[in-house]
């Protein structure tokens, strides 16, 4: 028998055997011919088999080159930041541009002063100053004012902004109840005897018109033009919005025509947003951004000694509110609410965040009006706390169980530092870190928590404790008659002295502790200058920058 | 001899009429089979859609809320309620949602504005060219060391390549991301060369955005490939093994080859339906599995937008983007399905039989 027939009956055989084997009988047509094929194979099996496994070799080889061949061309050919432009990075995105609408600072950040422009604008020192109402008479009774507009404004668009637009931005806010609208209190009417005045009317005094209309409440929209305001932007500012994609970046240009002093001086700046903050680290090192802001002071260390980079805490009225609920629960016993601001070690708490933040013992932040040093009021000392603890009946063997409920925006270690800061006087602290959406419907709505954090940031917002309806549930009548008082102050001194008073007393009562003032760490290029490093993340205008 | 001879003849003329009858009766099942699993397709879609619709309606806080914020009434509340229409009974909202998305319209984001098409269009442009760089990645990587590990002749690189394998596929994406950061970042590596953040607004507008597009996509691709690659590997590697306790290696072993040639040839090619099982399914997971390296390398993908829509309780959004995905993972089963059973004959051997 010749070699050929030998292997035909192995094959056969082979075949048999895997019939037998394949009791079901599923038998494949490929079977059938399997002599044939296995010889018609057997020629080619061995180049066929070399090939794959250089196929296996060449598919691991060929990708690497590819992956080698895009980086050197990146390297080579890749697209660097043009000059004349400048971009920032940013933590907290706003979920859409429709300022008037929607909630949210992270609106004013970008918008105000930048795209928009308010009726009067801020200093660096949160002081009120000439925009584009360039000046302004308050009558005797405090009631009627008179704003002087400058000519020659214009929107991005192209259309003249005068009196007539600031009258319809301000009575369709009002009516409508916009975003703003509770920022002018008191409001009677607003309007415009002449294309460059406006007169508003109040009902009653109110002290703080001047500086809200810097803000959201005083933006001057164009009447006339139809655009969508949740992805597109008409202002009268010195950029205009060339591109937007939600979440991720804003692309200012700035506006050739112009009207005001604010001219900017970067042709385009773009700011991105970098919800993980070592993305932005590696975005500044990389020279994709210029500037950060914030940076956590963690993360600052790893470019302390950084040569190109400078780093800079700035002041803020971000006021990181541990509120209790002083409505129902057991926290409307005032002896335990003292009892846990003597607890709260809030130098460790701010040491162990990288000690940039201020100690704030009260309501109202150092920027705002109203501002005195609160700390000592509730100096922390635990074994006052124990006593006050002990005579309400509780120690830590027998602790009383409360629950913080913040969102998860925040730090988890502020939650794990204040369990073991409250445990040590009898209190047992379940922490409940939720999604924003969550702490909105059950402790903001609904009023179900013990204890919550959240960072407010806003400026002027004293207003929170002279409201019994707000989420604290703080009701004290004395703070509320000072508060209205305040308001209608007749000077900024008087202001300052009763919102000051009032703040004490809403210290002392303990409705919340106040953990720290947020102070803002920024970086930026060396070569970059004129970026706000005071109040960034609530006012940020951006008309300064420019790059060396 | 000959007796074997002859009953090889009568077997091979038996099975030319099967054959025939088989191609028949083959493409008559190809197409009840096409047929039924769309209708199943479009079934399994509609209890998706119920699914995803009232298990969302349980989270907590609504996008209302998150738009009026902290600082205003009550009353502007409701209003904004009333005019997102979210006051209106559920079944009714279930209703236009699926009306709407039978007739193609996938709606606009409550929050955002934008048109859920166009939002996600653009969201996929960045997320598509990522995973599949990340799956030919895994591919290239993952299936010729699987291979490599059993048929090498040193016993100290299979235990090498097994142990690595089990390494490599624990570690996660952040971490391995992280380390590539320090590596190759841009500014802050070892051998700064690649960008760590950011994708081109307009990836496609000349050359070097291009180039920069690629570049931006190399650190994630790398950094979910090479794990992925390490899980894939050690599914091809069982298959292989499984492919030899079924004694088909030592079958062509005795038909000649030797025991590396057998297992690239026969062990690769009975692997072939597990492995793209492994594969098919590894990237319909990556477009949400790449959620981390979407965050830390700061790309605008669609797992980005699914995680902030869903936090920001933009629930039409999210239920649009919820059943789209589960539609794309149902094709890609379907597509896994097809494949397998045009590469291997013997499941449609298997069907043409239950068929009988």
């Amino acid at each position: 028998m010749t070699k050929k027939h030998r292997q035909q009956s192995l094959s056969a055989q082979l075949a048999n055997l895997r019939m037998d084997v394949d009791s079901s009988g599923a038998v494949d047509s490929s079977d059938a011919s399997l002599d044939e094929t296995l010889n018609q194979q057997r020629i080619k099996r061995s180049s066929r088999v070399r090939s794959i496994w250089w196929s296996g070799i060449a598919s691991i080889v060929s990708v690497i080159l590819v992956l080698v061949a895009l980086t050197l061309g990146y390297n080579v050919l890749g697209a660097s930041s043009a000059s004349g432009s400048v971009t920032i990075g940013l933590q907290l995105a706003p979920t859409n541009l429709d300022i008037r609408n929607t909630s949210g600072t992270a609106l004013d950040q970008l918008l105000i002063g930048n795209i928009y422009e308010s009726l009067l604008t801020r200093t660096t020192d949160n002081t009120v100053s000439a925009g584009i109402a360039q000046s302004w008479d308050v009558s005797d009774d405090r009631l009627t004012y008179t704003f002087h507009l400058a000519e020659n404004v214009t929107f991005s668009n192209g259309d003249a902004l005068d009196a007539h637009d600031v009258v319809w931005s301000i009575n369709t806010m009002m009516k409508e109840e916009l975003q703003g609208s509770t920022q002018i209190e008191g409001f009677e009417s607003v309007e415009a005897p002449d294309a460059h005045t406006v007169v508003l009317k109040l009902v009653a005094p109110y002290s703080q018109l001047l500086w809200n209309l810097s803000g959201r409440a005083g933006i001057v929209l164009d009447k006339d033009a139809r655009y969508d305001a949740k992805t597109q932007a008409v202002g009268s500012g010195p950029y205009e919005l060339s591109k937007y994609e939600p979440g991720f970046y804003a692309t200012l240009s700035a506006r050739d025509n112009y009207w005001g002093t604010h001219k900017a001086q970067t042709k385009t700046v773009t700011v991105r947003y970098y919800p993980e903050p070592q993305a932005a680290l590696n975005a500044l090192t990389s020279g994709d951004a210029q500037v950060i802001a914030p940076i956590s002071s963690t993360l600052s260390k790893a470019i302390e000694h950084d040569s190109r980079f400078i780093v800079r805490a700035g002041e803020d009225t971000d006021k990181y509110v541990l509120a209790f609920n002083n409505a129902s629960g057991p926290l409307t016993n005032k002896s335990i609410r003292q009892a846990i601001r003597y607890a709260i070690d809030n130098e460790a708490i701010i040491a162990s965040r990288g000690g940039t933040d201020a100690a704030l013992g009260g309501p109202i932040p150092s920027l705002d009006p109203g501002y005195e040093d609160l700390t000592h009021v509730y100096p922390t000392d635990i074994s006052k706390a124990r006593s006050l603890m002990r005579e309400q009946g509780y120690t830590q063997e027998k602790p009383l169980s409360l629950s913080l409920t913040y969102a998860n925006t925040y730090p988890a270690e502020i939650g794990q530092q204040l369990v073991s800061q409250l445990a040590k006087i009898g209190i047992r602290l379940t922490v409940h870190r939720v999604e924003f959406a969550t702490w909105l419907s059950t402790v903001y709505k609904n009023r179900d928590f013990d204890i919550s954090l959240v960072d407010h940031n806003e400026s002027h917002d004293f207003f929170q404790w002279a409201n019994p309806q707000y989420y604290y549930g703080y009701d004290n009548k004395r703070v509320q008659s000072l508060y209205s008082q305040a308001m209608q102050a007749s000077t900024d001194k008087q202001r300052d002295e009763l919102l000051a008073q009032a703040a004490r007393i809403v210290s002392e009562d303990a409705p919340a502790d106040w953990l720290f003032n947020y102070r803002v760490m920024t970086t930026w290029d060396r070569n970059v200058t004129g970026f706000p490093v005071n109040l960034n993340q609530t006012w940020m205008p951006l008309w300064e920058v420019r790059v060396r | 001899m000959m007796q074997t001879a002859g009953v090889k003849q009568t077997m091979q003329a038996k099975q030319t009429v099967q054959a025939k009858q088989t191609v028949q009766m083959n493409q008559r099942n190809i197409i009840k089979t096409i047929l039924s699993r769309i209708a199943l397709f479009v079934v399994m879609l509609w209890i998706v859609s119920l699914v995803i619709f009232f298990a969302l309606r349980i989270l907590p806080g609504d996008v209302a809320a998150i738009i009026a914020g902290t600082n205003s009434s009550v009353e502007r509340y409701r209003s904004i309620r009333t005019q997102l229409g979210l006051d209106r009974p559920l079944i009714e909202q279930y209703g236009s949602w699926l009306w709407d998305i039978v007739r193609g319209n996938l709606g606009t984001s409550v929050i955002t504005g934008q048109a859920m098409g166009e939002r996600l269009t653009v969201r996929a442009a960045v997320t598509f060219p990522l995973i599949i760089m990340s799956m030919i990645i895994t591919l290239a990587m993952g299936i010729p060391t699987a291979v490599w590990s059993v048929t090498s002749q040193h016993a100290w690189v299979r235990t090498s390549l097994r142990v690595m394998s089990q390494i490599l596929g624990a570690i996660p994406a952040l971490w391995a991301g992280l380390l590539l950061v320090m590596i190759f970042g841009k500014g802050s590596g070892f051998i700064g060369i690649l960008p760590t953040q950011g994708f081109p607004a307009q990836p496609l507008s000349s050359v070097s955005t291009f180039l920069t597009a690629c570049a931006s996509l190399i650190l994630p691709a790398v950094s979910v490939g090479i794990i992925t690659a390490a899980q894939v590997m050690r599914y091809t590697r069982s298959a292989l093994l499984d492919g030899e306790n079924a004694n088909h290696i030592a079958w062509s072993m005795t038909a000649g080859m030797t025991y590396a040639q057998a297992v690239r040839t026969t062990g690769l090619r009975l692997a072939l339906p597990q492995i793209i099982s492994v594969a098919g399914v590894t990237f319909a997971s990556m477009i949400t599995g790449v959620l981390t390296v979407e965050t830390l390398f700061n790309i605008p993908g669609i797992a980005t937008i699914l995680l902030s829509d869903m936090s920001e309780r933009d629930l039409p959004a999210v239920q649009t983007e919820l059943l789209l995905l589960a539609a794309f993972f149902l094709l890609v089963g379907l597509v896994i399905d097809m494949l397998q059973r045009l590469i291997d004959p013997r499941l449609r051997a298997q069907q043409a039989h239950t068929n009988q």
